[in-house]
């Protein structure tokens, strides 16, 4: 695990006119991968805009691997990868040349940004189409086209904004493997801004949640997933409802969540053999068992009740 | 026997220089500019005029060309400052059009597709952006107005001796300098235009627009209210003044060299503006 | 469910082409009431069935049957349905209230009708603050959600929502999520498509999988998936202590048909043609004392996997 954090935020504050955005941002990030979350009008993007140099703090400032992005924005961009999560291309290019500009304006020699760009189209899984126009890709290609242009310059800290966005099913699982695969790299960062939170939950082990320009809850994922283990949940058929009086009787908590889902707490003695002789007793069919601290659903809709709060 | 996985790698090698990277973008314009067999033409049928200049530069110095020219007819172009001033003119609106056709796509298809957060997230400021979109027009408004211009002038030194050269520098001076305003005022007009102006033939329409309606403008003010200021937002008449200026020729009309050369680079200064306010990686939305 | 058509959506072999372009081909459906989810890769004809059932398009062949109503009578098709679109695009100069306003009143509903029933969808969406500011606007969670107002507004019987949850952050896709829900238990259709299919489990009381102008699957998640499990056996992750001898138990078994080890020997992947017998098989010998079981989670019970099974990679980027 790193000990140099990636993300520094020194009281960051980020004002358009007379409102603020981003209030008094603290706090020291060095995961892997970081997830960004937040309701709309969180200050999500202004982080992100301002950690890349295109708004300027109103006070405070922020470090990424310690170069200040109010002094040394030009090194700090020198390792940037941005994946936009609007449409954003160059129209009259196809995506080798697309790239491949893109990879020479961050100081690639020629040659290499033109090697680079068919290597990240390969990794990225665009084939034959890369040789076809932008305009005329669909919105799948034209995601595959801005995170190969993203990673062709070999950035250390990859800024992916809603990488998913519009991708059918199989697309989005090339995408979340790939941004798993670019995460197992020692020497590469990866900031994932996302409404779903599912998404975040499989690629991240560190999440800020922001909300109303202020950071409302840190979490390491990491951690939450490893810390105690007498969480459980259950799918089951059958009478749902007995088995968790059951439960409770044998002295655990436990709670119907959703439709299917049982959560339970197993306290001192009890054993998962336990639950199985109750489920028998009670004819119910045990689907599902797994270990499971809150998802990451549960701390956000929590993160969002408890209002303000920081690192 | 061996197995490749592909997997993604960081980059490790050499960076090209900072400063040249604005160039890129000139680069990279270039080649689809000239995949235009239009342009192609128009920047052939550009070398029309100051190869005609050429010969009537050479024509004097040969002696068998001569001999068969009435005398009378000899000596009838003078070589001096009317001479260049009528090619600059003449170029210079060949390089009005050429101005017209290359800067209306040059920005606005970045802003339309919103390609500008890629450019900046880079180490690559707004002022190289500018400055390599602008180096596109500029240059090609180069090969057409002051480099054949100052061959030609020199090519008349040549021939004349130096002497000449040194008695008529001036003029070198004036083609230099005269051709460098038109190219600032188109080029950053033009980009100006390009950044705030979503569609191409618009952005070319709204140049001439500039121009003619503005002209026409200036002379009705004139007219109306008798004065010479209405030239001041007549470009077309500011750029003949410092041209005459320059080449020493006398105008009739009433703006002085320095009120021309101060609008504009007035007009420089606010095209600027106009760059800096649309060139910008995020616009901010007041609610 | 009863066959009578007057509360289905019914599509009886109905073909769509546009020119050449196929749209949809022999399409056999009868959409029940509740929330049923289409799912497909883009361009397999989601959006034209949408517009089959909305009466936006004619089918080239073949009959449409709305609770009853067909396209082919506009007026009152269009009174029963409300339809959501995925594109982003609204009438200039609008504010939000304006544009449910106008929509309203093109339905003939009076004055402090249409007024009394705009208020009522802007609540329900909750858009009731901004609802005066300009939708240029509005970001684009406030744009969706006006959108999805403008479709429930006049209580249409029938939802026809084209990708609803795009760019909603998480709090707003719990709240659209329960909305609908409450539509469909006061017995509305609600025909929604979506990408994101561990949501389509959660929500839907009905998936319909398309590819290619197809429709390869259709019904509950759970039935879909039980007939598929002959060629598709079910896969269970079993994470225990003594794999090897769960294993062993389990090849007696004659359902099953496939045991992986996992790759770090703590667990088995089990390939199963009969979920329930494998499930109490389990469970019997947990009880026995046999195995020491640490987690227990079927790996393909969901829409993922039977996207998975039946479409595959179809339509990804080339």
């Amino acid at each position: 695990m790193d000990a140099k954090p990636v993300i520094e935020l020194a009281g960051l504050e980020v004002r358009f006119g007379e409102r603020t955005i981003l209030d008094n941002l603290c706090g020291s990030l060095s995961g892997r991968a970081i997830g960004l979350l937040g309701p709309n009008g969180a200050g999500k993007s202004t982080l992100i805009n301002t950690l890349m140099g295109f708004y300027h703090p109103y006070r405070g400032t922020a470090r990424i691997f310690g170069y200040d992005i109010r002094s040394q924005i030009r090194q700090v961009r020198n390792r940037i990868g941005y994946m936009p999560e609007n449409e954003s291309f160059i129209s009259g290019m196809n995506a080798v040349s697309f790239v491949r500009f893109m990879a020479e304006l961050a100081g690639l020699p020629p040659e290499a940004a033109l090697e680079r760009a068919h290597e990240a189209l390969f990794y990225v899984g665009l084939g034959e189409a890369r040789y076809r126009k932008l305009e005329e890709y669909s919105l799948g290609m034209k995601q595959l086209a801005k995170l190969a242009q993203a990673i062709a310059h070999g950035p250390k800290l990859l800024i992916l904004d809603e990488p998913t966005n519009g991708l059918d099913p199989p697309a989005r699982q090339r995408m979340i493997r790939l941004i798993r695969d670019v995460r197992e790299r020692d020497d590469l960062h990866l900031i994932l801004c996302s409404h779903l939170l599912r998404d975040v939950e499989e690629c991240c082990e560190e999440v800020l949640i922001l909300k109303q320009g202020r950071i409302v809850e840190y979490c390491n994922l990491e951690e939450e997933r490893r810390s105690n283990r007498r969480f459980l949940e259950m799918e089951a058929d059958g009478d749902k409802e007995a088995f968790a009086e059951g439960v409770r009787k044998l002295g655990c908590e436990c709670a119907l969540a959703g439709e299917r889902r049982i959560k339970t707490v197993l306290s001192e003695g009890v054993e998962i053999r336990d639950l199985y002789r109750l489920a028998a007793e009670r004819g119910v069919r045990i689907r599902r068992l797994n270990y499971k601290r809150d998802s990451l659903e549960d701390i956000f809709l929590k993160a969002m009740e408890n209002g303000h709060g920081s690192l | 026997m061996a197995v490749y996985k592909r997997t993604y790698q960081g980059y490790e090698g050499r960076l090209t220089p900072g400063w040249s990277r604005f160039l890129i973008i000139t680069r990279y314009a270039y080649a689809r500019v000239f995949d235009s067999k239009f342009l192609l033409t128009f920047l052939v049928s550009c070398c029309v005029w100051p190869a005609i200049c050429a010969a009537i530069i050479y024509f004097p110095h040969n002696a068998g060309a001569m001999a068969l020219l009435h005398p009378s007819a000899r000596n009838l172009i003078p070589i001096d400052g009317n001479f260049f001033l009528r090619y600059m003119v003449w170029q210079g609106s060949l390089a009005f059009l050429l101005a017209a056709f290359v800067s209306p796509g040059l920005i606005s298809s970045d802003l339309r597709n919103n390609a500008l957060p890629l450019y900046f997230c880079r180490p690559f400021s707004r002022a190289e952006y500018v400055l390599g979109k602008m180096a596109v027009v500029v240059i090609l408004l180069s090969a057409i107005t002051w480099i054949p211009g100052l061959l030609l002038f020199g090519l008349e030194a040549v021939l004349e001796g130096s002497a000449w050269f040194w008695d008529n520098l001036w003029m070198a001076k004036g083609i230099f300098l005269g051709s460098w305003i038109w190219i600032l005022v188109l080029s950053l007009l033009g980009l100006a235009l390009s950044a705030w102006v979503r569609w191409k033939l618009a952005a070319a329409a709204l140049l001439f627009a500039v121009f003619f309606v503005a002209a026409g403008f200036g002379q009705a003010v004139n007219n109306i209210l008798r004065t010479d200021y209405g030239g001041l937002i007549n470009l077309v008449e500011l750029i003949r003044t410092i041209w005459a200026g320059l080449f020493r020729i006398k105008l009739e009309s009433g703006l002085t060299e320095f009120d021309a050369w101060e609008a504009l680079l007035g007009l420089c200064a606010f095209c600027l503006y106009l760059l800096a306010r649309k060139v910008k990686a995020y616009e901010v939305v007041r609610s | 469910m009863n066959g009578s058509g007057a509360d289905r959506i019914i599509f009886e072999d109905v073909s769509k082409f546009y020119g050449e372009v196929l749209g949809v081909n022999r399409v056999q459906l009868s959409i029940p009431p509740g929330i049923t989810t289409l799912v497909g890769p883009n361009g397999s004809g989601k959006t034209t069935l949408m517009n089959l059932m909305t009466g936006l398009v004619q089918p080239s062949r073949g009959r449409v049957s709305v609770l009853g109503i067909s396209p082919d009578e506009p007026e009152r098709l269009f009174r029963k349905a409300g339809y959501c679109t995925q594109f982003d695009s609204f009438p200039k100069g609008l504010t939000g209230y304006q544009f449910l306003y106008l929509f309203l009143r093109l339905h003939a509903k009076g004055r402090t009708e249409a007024e009394q029933l705009t208020w009522k969808a802007l609540e329900r969406v909750g858009m009731v603050e901004a609802a005066h500011r300009r939708i240029a606007a509005y970001s684009k969670g406030m744009r969706q959600r006006v959108k999805l107002a403008q479709a429930i507004c006049h209580q249409p019987p029938v939802l026809v929502l084209d990708e609803p949850l795009n760019g909603l952050d998480p709090m707003a896709r719990a709240e659209t999520i329960a909305l609908l829900r409450t539509l469909a238990s006061e017995g509305s259709h609600v025909i929604i498509s979506s990408h994101i299919l561990h949501e389509v489990d959660r929500i839907s009381d009905c998936v319909i999988l398309l590819t290619n102008g197809y429709v390869v699957a259709e019904g509950q998640i759970q039935a879909v998936r039980g007939e598929m499990q002959h060629e598709h056996p079910m896969q269970v992750l079993v994470r225990c202590s003594n794999p090897g001898l769960l294993a062993a138990r389990l090849f007696e078994q004659d359902h099953v048909a496939e045991i992986k080890m996992h790759k770090d020997r703590q667990g088995l992947l089990v390939a199963t043609r009969d979920g329930e017998r494998f499930y109490d098989l389990l469970n019997q010998l947990v009880l026995e004392g046999a195995v020491d079981v640490e987690s227990v989670a079927p790996a393909d019970d969901d829409v993922h996997s039977v996207y998975e099974y039946l479409i595959g990679s179809d339509g990804g980027a080339t």
